[in-house]
């Protein structure tokens, strides 16, 4: 805002006096939020390192599983086999709120299962397709958590971003200018009320003389 | 009916041929020296050897591992039918019956891609016509729009009224496990059967017979064990051998491995199985007592073979020891693709 465009009257003084008061209670509350949301990015970001953790050891277990049933069943072995699976696990996506943040709250149905749940007949195969199944299916339980922390972990970082704008904007934008609006207005009036008492004087001085 | 039937003549003919296929395998030495190799030159080495043929047939349509893991798939395939084919009389009906198990494989990864709506294509990349329905069975089979239709093709097979009997609940709950399972129990019945009907070492093959069920079973067992299943496991088991169902149930219900292994030795008669069982004490994988198991297996069916030269017991021999043969070849083949260690590959051979 130039100061050109500044009325330099009461009402504006007020009104600026109002808006500054405004930004700085916007200012307190967000830079509030700011560090909170940084604070729960940091327990949200210790769960996404085990998470991720996690997810690597599992990744790198199903595939050392799948070498080793390639290796015993065959790819023609483990195909057949995966042709038993029908069921896909079923996603229920929810949402939570943390500090004004929509995040998922991810739910799935069970994915692990056991022996006589899979599918498969357990006189006509072999103990290495269990151990691949089993660690594929952990392998997917962890993708689902890893999923729900990874989001809220960048939803949480795109909200801390536009706060942190909003501060910055606040602090080093809104309300200098503001204040610079309500000095100039300031000024201006003091300078208005000189000119006032100026005048009046010489009014005097003349009708006395 | 199998009956032993036309006096030795067959068995001699049969067995004496087998012999000979036999000694063409690869020897146990030959796969140490393959642990050794690269896998480019474990692909050219079988693609020099009886496999051959089959590696040239398809190799238009696959390549690398996968032409190979294919082509030992076709060529064992081929191999089974033509001891089929040189089988006479009561023996054919008898290597039918033991190959069954290729049609029980079969026939669930019909139903299974049939129920997940695979195409044909997909479904024929990873059947192996090893058994009594061949190529030409399969495909007419595999041409059918859903498992109805599937078991309806099936109607002159023997196994079929199981899976008329469990076909419904299988396609209700989307699996059929129970039913492959019931396919096993009955494919092991029907050995028993024909060992007890007079082939010529029949009571060495009914021992034989039980004695793969005790090692199924056991194996069962301990992935029972292993899994945490707690429940009534009663379904999984085979009878017809040394344990009743009810039996190694209890036996999935023991505290420890050991008290398991003393429950087992207790009734266990056949001294190799003793032995692979003492072995089993430590604390191994799965996978690691299945593979002891089948060795056990394997020398036990060889050590009958030698008693009885004239049997059914070559016949088995030669149909066993060209599986693993298979399975080994393939097992360097991935092994080495998938970059595991010699030792760890070596661990899964069955030699």
């Amino acid at each position: 805002m130039a100061l050109k465009d500044v009325k330099p009257t009461r009402s504006e003084l007020i009104n600026t006096k109002k808006k500054i008061k405004l930004s700085q209670n916007g200012y307190k509350i967000l830079k509030m939020k700011r560090d909170g949301l940084i604070m729960e990015f940091f327990k949200v970001l210790e769960e996404a390192k085990d998470s991720r953790g996690a997810l690597l050891e599992r990744y790198s277990r199903a595939q050392e599983m799948m070498a080793i049933a390639n290796t015993i069943e065959g790819s023609i072995g483990v195909k057949a086999a995966a042709f038993s699976v029908r069921e896909n696990p079923d996603i229920t996506l929810k949402s939570k709120n943390i500090m004004g943040v929509v995040v998922p709250e991810i739910a799935s149905t069970q994915v692990k299962k056991g022996i006589a749940e899979r599918g498969y007949g357990v006189i006509g195969t072999t103990p290495i397709i269990d151990d691949t199944a089993s660690a594929f299916e952990e392998l997917v339980e962890a993708i689902i958590k890893s999923a729900e922390i990874e989001t809220t972990m960048k939803r949480l970082l795109d909200e801390i971003e536009s706060t942190k704008r909003r501060v910055n904007a606040l602090e080093f934008k809104v309300i200098p200018e503001l204040s610079e609006a309500r000095d100039f207005i300031k000024m201006r009036l003091d300078e208005m009320e000189r000119e006032e008492l100026f005048r009046l004087k010489k009014i005097k001085a003349r009708s006395t003389a | 009916m199998v009956q032993n039937s036309g006096g030795p003549a067959p068995y001699i003919y049969v067995s004496t041929r087998l012999r000979v296929r036999k000694a063409k395998l690869l020897p146990p030495e030959e796969y140490q020296r393959m642990l050794n190799m690269s896998l480019p030159e474990i692909i050219r080495l079988i693609g020099e050897t009886e496999y051959q043929k089959e590696v040239d047939e398809l190799g238009t349509s696959f390549e690398g591992i996968d032409l190979i893991e294919v082509a030992l798939s076709w060529n064992l395939a081929k191999e089974y039918q033509r001891v089929i084919e040189l089988a006479p009389g009561s023996l054919k009906e008898f290597t039918m019956a033991y190959l069954r198990r290729w049609d029980i494989y079969n026939v669930l990864t019909i139903l299974r891609g049939k129920m997940q709506g695979m195409k044909e294509g997909k479904i024929k990349e990873v059947l192996i016509p090893a058994g009594s329905l061949d190529r030409t069975i399969l495909d007419r089979v595999l041409a059918e729009e859903n498992c109805e239709r599937v078991a309806d093709a099936l109607k002159n097979w023997k196994m079929y009224p199981t899976i008329s009997a469990e076909l419904s609940e299988g396609c209700a709950i989307g699996s059929f496990a129970r039913l492959e399972n019931e396919l096993y129990k009955r494919l092991y019945a029907d050995l028993l059967q024909i060992a007890r009907r007079g082939v010529k070492g029949g009571n060495q093959f009914l021992k034989f017979v039980q004695l793969e069920i005790d090692v199924k079973n056991i194996k069962t067992l301990f992935r029972m064990r292993g899994d945490g299943y707690e429940e009534d496991a009663r379904e999984f088991f085979i009878s017809g051998a040394t344990f009743t169902p009810e039996e190694l149930q209890q036996m999935n219900q023991m505290a420890n491995r050991n008290e398991v292994i003393d429950a087992l030795l207790a009734r266990i008669k056949a001294k190799a199985l003793q032995v692979a069982l003492e072995d089993l004490r430590t604390e191994k994988s799965e996978q690691e007592v299945d593979t002891e198991l089948t060795k056990t297996q394997l020398d036990h069916m060889e050590q009958l073979s030698k008693i009885n030269p004239f049997s059914i017991h070559p016949i088995l021999v030669y149909l066993e020891k060209k599986k693993y043969e298979v399975v080994n070849l393939r097992a360097i083949a991935r092994g080495k693709e998938s970059r595991l260690p010699g030792e760890t590959i070596g661990k899964y051979l069955v030699i």
